[in-house]
């Protein structure tokens, strides 16, 4: 079947800020690990857990608990160390697959593009865990062969048509926050392979207050999307925790959601228009209204596209005044389980706050670990805290108790009004108002939690969370059942040290509530962390479906959950999705193979961990 | 038990190589220490024809390889035994009593210390790991407040009219009948008296230790079933007494509700953990909702273990029922619904040397009318604690997890996100799972059952049932025991004893069925004594010899594969019979005794071949080419065996006798019947027959057989049901009916009468014999 580009090329507009994250991402983040490179959590010579750096809250810090927390927690031993490889060179890279001629036009249309290994390297991986393990331990079979930045729409256009002309693969990279391994190049993609690295695309082209809108383009980052618009007094509020990288097309391809979308809504509340750039010409509607009945909305065909189907150029947002007020607060509850119905009740009177979040008993043990010294910010409220357990949490039990960290927004007597009534209706489920750091200090673990994790790959740890959406009904049970599971599958893998397990409820819905987990083990006298890890979690991904939960409520399908897919929409629902995927690239252009695209097991050996056999769950 | 894997290539008989497999090895091992002297008996001594080549240093060397292993079990012949000083006792035929094997007496501890210090002692139980502690009352307020039970009452209302309360009225009274109300003070006063009744009643009670330990460590983990067997009344009893003797928490027991009538028992039982299930309550929307309901939450918050028997009632004949599904399925819903991680089946072998009830089961067997049970009853009558009951063996068998159970089956539980799982139902792969657990359950069971000396004297008498003398009856039943244990059982036999004492004990022990007269003849005694009225002759006697059979069953799960194959090749009147035409025999036999006895469903062509290969290797039955040959292999093994199973050949035969000669109605249909009638009808027929002389099988007077051979014939085409006014009719298909009965004669010898003389009709069976 012959391809008919009819893409019309346009001149792209002027300059604006640049981004805040460079062109060569070396320069600022890790190679091989999360974040930028000067915040990192290390042992310093005291022996004790300190974050460097001076971006956040923590940097600067020692958290004197944190050590012995993940000694007795998790077994790690501060004598027995797994450093990284040293650094990645041409020599790690393979060696790039050219397509000439496509080269040759590529340079014809003056788009910046580069071939350097770092470069590459850099756009060839998300932050899964396997891939973050190859890049400590290993080296990848494939990563992209160019990397091409376009400046705007009609650059992406160029590039699509000639990656057509060509038969040329793109992937589209946004902040490379992915945690489905939906940037990794096929093992056994022949042709050339480009990223198409849509960073340069990063200026807010309009704002419109009259409609309160915003219309960007699509490799703008979370965090200069809400600084810009904040000096204009507006916000999006899409607040995905992966904000400071991930990107605004990042967030369309992956059906991404902010951690306030009580509030805000989730990235499909929030979009009002797409425009999207597919190998037979641009998609895009004709208006920019609030609701169109015009058959099934192509937005969704963009929606969770996981680059596999164009690439998304430019979007037009919701926006909303900045809040007047903003405050933390949190709730004690005696357990987990009288937390969820609490949960469940606000939601159901739908006063949720613009976040709400339940960690169960060991993530608020966690949240502990990581007190800084006393004489910091945090010192009164530890004092606080220490107080308030002897006398108002006596009679909780410290081993069972659960945490709901709140956030809420809105003008001043809005933001009392709503306080008011959760605290009143988490009163009638035993909880108690805990103060507002201990929500703030909820909140940071999010964040550090990616920070955290490298420090533990030094120490035999390997660690990833995973996340579902599930009915209220079954929310309890799907929690406590995939627990069981993690815990079952790790004894009958021998491994010998008590996992890392927990959970927390990070939203709620009219209907349900996603649930979000944490698992990691020492690996110690195991000899493929990586495999055993990714065995385990396939397992608990069916006992999510069996519990009634989903394949994913926010990080995608990717490679990783291909798996799930034909369970999770039936056979005719991927034969349509297929059909799909089909008309729009015939050539499969957007050859990541993600999603419905390909068999699950085609693209298992995308990286080169040293692997042994392991044997397959028994449960 | 230790797995001997051990391959070996054998030369057995002649030119025949032979690989021995390790199913058939573990089965060697198992030969206990109850058999020490088993290879000096050869089977030589009880060949028919000489026929067989069967070299039996096979068996010894495999004995002899085991024994090693089993030092600790086996009595050490004086000349390994070195004399040093500790040793206390130097009598290598001293054998303790209390430790028997992997069983240990846990009555030998009672005897020696107070009953109020056991019975008022701290009972530092486990408690399963999400378990929120919670009353009998709380359960039951549970249950009301529940959606299941609230989404009942609103169907209920719709469809009939009724008001809320009266709806909740009724709920609340079936919860009320159901629920069981658990109390430790109960309990311990139940303790007292459980164990003075239980020292009274036997001589002890054996428990195997590692299956208690093993609960134990589960407990905390998952929801825990127990599946006992069901022989007894006091098999539920008896589960009781081992959770509180090894402080496991107490069971909750599904119970019949024939004991809620017994005025202080059912109250005694309700109050340590019993709760009380109808029968049937076929589509009673508010039941099924309050049970699935009751039994549910139990397992879901882990309160008890809950405890329910699957053959659904208690075994008249000490044959395994097949098993019941609904108890179940319900009870494994909450895994498949994914309400709970997982779920530990237990099966459990329950054993007894002698069946309290066995004068009840044979009565009822008859069709005299059960005397209603009453708590004297069960405990007066007869001066039962007077009388003395033996030894039981309880087996808690391998845990069974029902995640592990269905991995195999590749179970999608999400099937069941679609709807609240109150509504749902259970898949039909779901459905076969559970089908498939519950024979294997009770395959489980029949494995650890452990099998009395009478139990082969029984079988070894109805086979010479004018009577047999002591030293012939020692052979066989030493024939007989070596077959049994090559067959995987596990026999109760005192080693240190001769094994003449043993059956002199074991016959004196029931000396109400057997005795030993002056001559050292041993014989059924035809005449029950304690009659006295002038009852049916014919029924008193078949109550004598019902008895015995109840004794004979407990092994013929045992040779129940084999003998299938036995039948076959002694009924042929050919020189040889190819393989694939004994698998037909095989299976047709099969699907014939597939009520009375259990086969694993779907396993039929590997049951097979297990037992082929047990009578090759240890019963002389020789195949070349595919063949068996006949003469060769017609020998005191299968022809043993097939006599074992005429008895229900020749009783299906009956049936099916009787159903042909069922009249023909206006449109020339024959008269439908209900099941209950055409098997009173049956038995009226054997009845007659017995009389005539044409048999003496009197076990084809049993109603259950009769039964059962009705519902098999039903499920092979040859009866036809129809459900008119809610009762069941059944009448035959003729064509079917008819081939199944040309079978059945090849394979048994059956009474010649002439097809159209029987009239059914009237109450005793007429037969003109015109020929
Ligand atoms: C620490 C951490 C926290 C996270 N927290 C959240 C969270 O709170 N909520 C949430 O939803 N997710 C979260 N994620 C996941 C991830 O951030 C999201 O999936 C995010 O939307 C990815 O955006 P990105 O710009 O980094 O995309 P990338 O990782 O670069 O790409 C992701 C996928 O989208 C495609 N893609 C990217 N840009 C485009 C484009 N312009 N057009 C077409 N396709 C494109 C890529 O090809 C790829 O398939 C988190 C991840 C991490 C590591």
């Amino acid at each position: 079947m012959e391809t008919k580009i009819n893409i019309e090329a346009r001149e792209c507009g002027a300059e604006n800020d640049p981004p805040t994250i460079p062109k060569r991402r070396q320069e600022l983040l890790k190679w091989n690990g999360w974040g930028y490179s000067d915040s990192k959590f290390i042992v310093n010579k005291d022996k004790h857990v300190e974050f460097t750096g001076e971006r956040y809250q923590l940097s600067g810090h020692t958290m004197p608990q944190l050590r012995d927390w993940m000694m007795n927690t998790i077994g790690i031993n501060l004598d027995h160390r797994t450093p990284a490889q040293p650094s990645f060179t041409a020599a790690d890279t393979p060696t790039p697959i050219k397509n000439e001629s496509f080269i040759m036009d590529m340079r014809r249309t003056g788009i910046s593009l580069s071939d350097d290994c770092q470069d590459r390297l850099f756009r060839a991986h998300g932050h899964t865990l396997h891939e973050i393990f190859v890049l400590r331990e290993g080296r990848f079979d494939r990563i992209p062969d160019l990397v091409i930045w376009p400046t705007c729409h009609n650059d992406v256009v160029k590039i699509v048509e000639l990656a057509c002309r060509h038969n040329v693969v793109i992937i589209p990279f946004g902040g490379g926050t992915s945690v489905s391994s939906a940037l990794e190049c096929p093992a056994n993609e022949t042709r050339m392979i480009v990223s198409l690295d849509t960073s340069q695309m990063n200026k807010i082209l309009w704002v419109d207050d009259k409609n309160m809108t915003a219309h960007c383009e699509a490799g703008i980052i979370g965090q200069d999307l809400e600084r810009w618009l904040a000096k204009k007094g507006f916000c999006t509020g899409h607040e995905p925790d992966s904000m400071e990288f991930s990107s605004l097309g990042g967030w369309v391809a992956t059906r991404a959601s902010g951690m306030k979308k009580n509030i805000y809504g989730n990235i499909e509340d929030l979009i009002v228009h797409i425009k999207f750039v597919t190998p037979l010409g641009v998609m895009e509607k004709n208006c920019q209204v609030p609701r169109i009945s015009s058959g099934p909305d192509i937005h969704h065909f963009m929606m969770g596209s996981e680059g596999i189907l164009g690439v998304v150029t430019e979007v037009t947002m919701k926006i909303r005044p900045l809040p007047e007020c903003k405050k933390y607060g949190s709730i004690v509850f005696p357990d987990f389980e009288s937390g969820v119905k609490c949960l469940r009740e606000i939601a159901k009177q739908r006063c949720a706050p613009a976040s709400i979040r339940l960690m169960d008993n060991e993530q608020f043990q966690f949240g502990h670990a990581l007190k800084p010294e006393s004489g910091t910010i945090f010192s009164s409220f530890v004092d606080g805290l220490k107080k308030f357990y002897i006398t108002k949490i006596k009679g909780f039990d410290p081993h069972t108790l659960a945490v709901a960290t709140l956030l809420f927004e809105g003008k001043k007597q809005e933001v009392a009004a709503m306080e008011k009534r959760v605290y009143e209706i988490a009163s009638k489920f035993g909880g108690l108002a805990a103060g507002a750091e201990n929500g703030e200090r909820g909140y940071m673990l999010t964040f550090v939690i990616a920070y955290l994790r490298d420090l533990g790959f030094d120490y035999y740890i390997v660690a990833e969370s995973f996340e579902t959406s599930v009915p209220w009904d079954r929310c309890l049970e799907l929690c406590k059942n995939v627990k069981d599971r993690l815990h079952r599958e790790c004894k009958e893998r021998g491994i010998q040290f008590p996992p890392y397990i927990t959970c927390r409820v990070t939203q709620t819905y009219d209907a349900g509530a996603c649930v979000y987990f944490y698992f990691g083990f020492n690996y110690r006298g195991i000899s493929n962390p990586v495999q055993v890890y990714e065995d385990i979690e396939n397992c608990a991904r069916e006992e999510i479906l069996a519990n009634g939960g989903s394949i994913s409520h926010h990080h995608g399908v990717g490679k990783i959950r291909k798996r799930y897919l034909r369970q999770t929409v039936g056979d005719v629902g991927l034969g349509t999705l297929r059909a799909i995927k089909e008309y729009l690239d015939p050539h499969n252009i957007f050859g990541a193979n993600n999603c419905m695209v390909g068999d699950p097991e085609d693209d298992r050996k995308v990286h080169n961990v040293p692997k042994k056999a392991f044997p397959q769950s028994k449960l | 038990m230790k797995s001997l894997i051990f391959r070996g290539r054998l030369f057995l008989t002649g030119l025949h190589t032979y690989r021995f497999t390790a199913a058939v090895l573990t089965r060697c091992e198992r030969t206990n220490r109850s058999h020490g002297e088993q290879h000096d008996c050869c089977p030589q001594t009880s060949l028919t024809g000489g026929t067989l080549e069967f070299d039996p240093r096979a068996l010894i060397y495999f004995s002899r390889s085991s024994r090693l292993l089993h030092t600790s079990a086996t009595t050490p012949k004086m000349s390994e035994q070195s004399r040093n000083s500790w040793i206390k006792k130097d009598d290598p035929k001293l054998v303790s009593a209390k430790q028997k094997d992997f069983f240990v007496d846990m009555l030998d501890d009672r005897r020696h210390a107070s009953d109020f210090h056991y019975s008022t002692r701290v009972r530092d139980v486990t408690t399963y790991k999400y378990n929120k502690p919670r009353s009998p009352k709380d359960i039951k307020d549970h249950v009301m407040q529940s959606d299941r039970v609230k989404y009942a009452v609103e169907k209920v209302m719709e469809e009939s009219g009724l008001p809320l309360e009266e709806v909740m009225k009724q709920t609340q009274a079936i919860l009320d009948e159901m629920a069981h109300n658990l109390r430790i003070g109960v309990i311990r006063c139940f303790a007292f008296f459980l164990v003075k009744v239980m020292k009274k009643l036997f001589q002890r009670i054996y428990i195997n230790e590692e299956g208690v330990q093993k609960v134990r460590s589960l407990l905390k983990e998952y929801p825990i079933l127990l599946m006992p067997s069901h022989r007894s009344y006091l098999d539920f009893l008896l589960m009781s007494y081992v959770f509180y003797e090894f402080d496991l928490p107490l069971p909750v027991i599904a119970a019949a509700m024939d004991f809620m009538g017994m005025r202080f028992f059912g109250w005694l039982l309700r109050n340590s953990g019993a709760f009380y299930i109808r029968r049937s309550f076929g589509d009673d929307m508010l039941y099924w909702a309050v049970f699935t309901e009751y039994i549910q939450t139990q397992i879901c918050n882990g309160d008890s273990p809950v405890e329910f028997f699957v053959e659904g009632t208690r075994s008249r004949t000490s044959k395994s029922y097949a098993p019941k599904f609904g108890m179940l399925s319900a009870a494994l819903e909450p895994y498949f619904k994914a309400q709970v991680p997982d779920i530990m089946i237990v099966p459990v072998s329950i054993s007894y040397d002698k069946i309290l009830e066995e004068k009840l089961y044979a009565y009822e067997l008859l069709g005299v009318p059960k005397p209603k049970e009453s708590a004297s009853g069960l405990f007066k009558a007869r001066n039962i604690l007077k009388e003395d009951f033996g030894n039981v063996h309880i087996y808690l068998g391998e845990p069974v997890s029902i995640r592990q159970y269905s991995v195999t089956g590749n179970l999608d539980r999400s099937v069941h996100s679609l709807a609240p799982r109150y509504i749902v139902s259970l898949s039909d792969q779901e459905q076969h799972l559970i089908r498939h657990l519950s024979y294997d359950m009770v395959i489980q069971q029949q494995k650890h059952m452990v099998i009395s000396p009478f139990a082969m004297i029984a079988a070894v008498l109805l086979q010479n049932r004018e009577g047999i003398h002591l030293r012939n009856l020692v052979r066989e039943v030493e024939w007989l025991k070596r077959q049994s244990s090559n067959l995987g059982a596990y026999i109760d036999w005192p080693v240190s004893e001769t094994p003449e004492t043993v059956l002199r004990a074991s016959v004196s022990h029931h000396g109400n069925i057997v005795q030993i007269t002056a001559d050292d003849m041993v014989e059924l005694i035809v005449e029950d004594p304690t009659i006295t009225s002038n009852q049916d002759k014919l029924m008193t006697s078949g109550a004598q010899q019902l008895m015995l059979c109840l004794y004979k069953n407990q092994l013929m799960h045992i040779f129940v594969d084999v003998a299938m194959i036995a039948i076959s090749i002694n009924s042929c009147a050919q020189d040889t019979l190819h393989i694939e035409e004994l698998k037909k025999h095989y299976k047709f036999l099969e699907r014939l005794l597939n009520i009375d006895f259990i086969f694993l469903p779907g396993n039929t062509d590997k049951d097979f071949e297990q037992a082929m290969l047990v009578l090759t290797h240890t019963c002389g039955v020789v195949v070349e080419n595919s063949h068996v040959q006949i003469r060769k292999s017609t020998n005191k093994y299968t022809t043993f065996f097939s006599q074992m199973f005429d008895p229900f050949l020749l009783g299906y035969w009956i049936m099916c006798r009787c159903l042909k000669s069922m009249q023909t109605g206006a449109h020339g249909k024959p008269l439908a019947k209900p099941p209950k009638v055409i098997t009173k009808e049956a038995q009226n027929l054997s009845a007659t027959l017995l009389r005539m002389g044409a048999f003496k099988h009197m076990e084809v007077l049993s109603l259950d057989m009769m039964n059962n051979g009705l519902q098999s014939l039903y499920h092979m085409g040859a009866v036809q049901k129809d459900k008119r006014e809610g009762n069941t009719y059944m009448y035959p298909n003729e064509v079917v009916l008819s081939q199944i009965m040309d079978e059945l004669s090849k394979f048994v010898d059956v009474p010649n009468i002439p097809a159209t003389s029987i009239n059914v009709e009237t109450k005793t069976v007429v037969i003109n014999a015109k020929l």
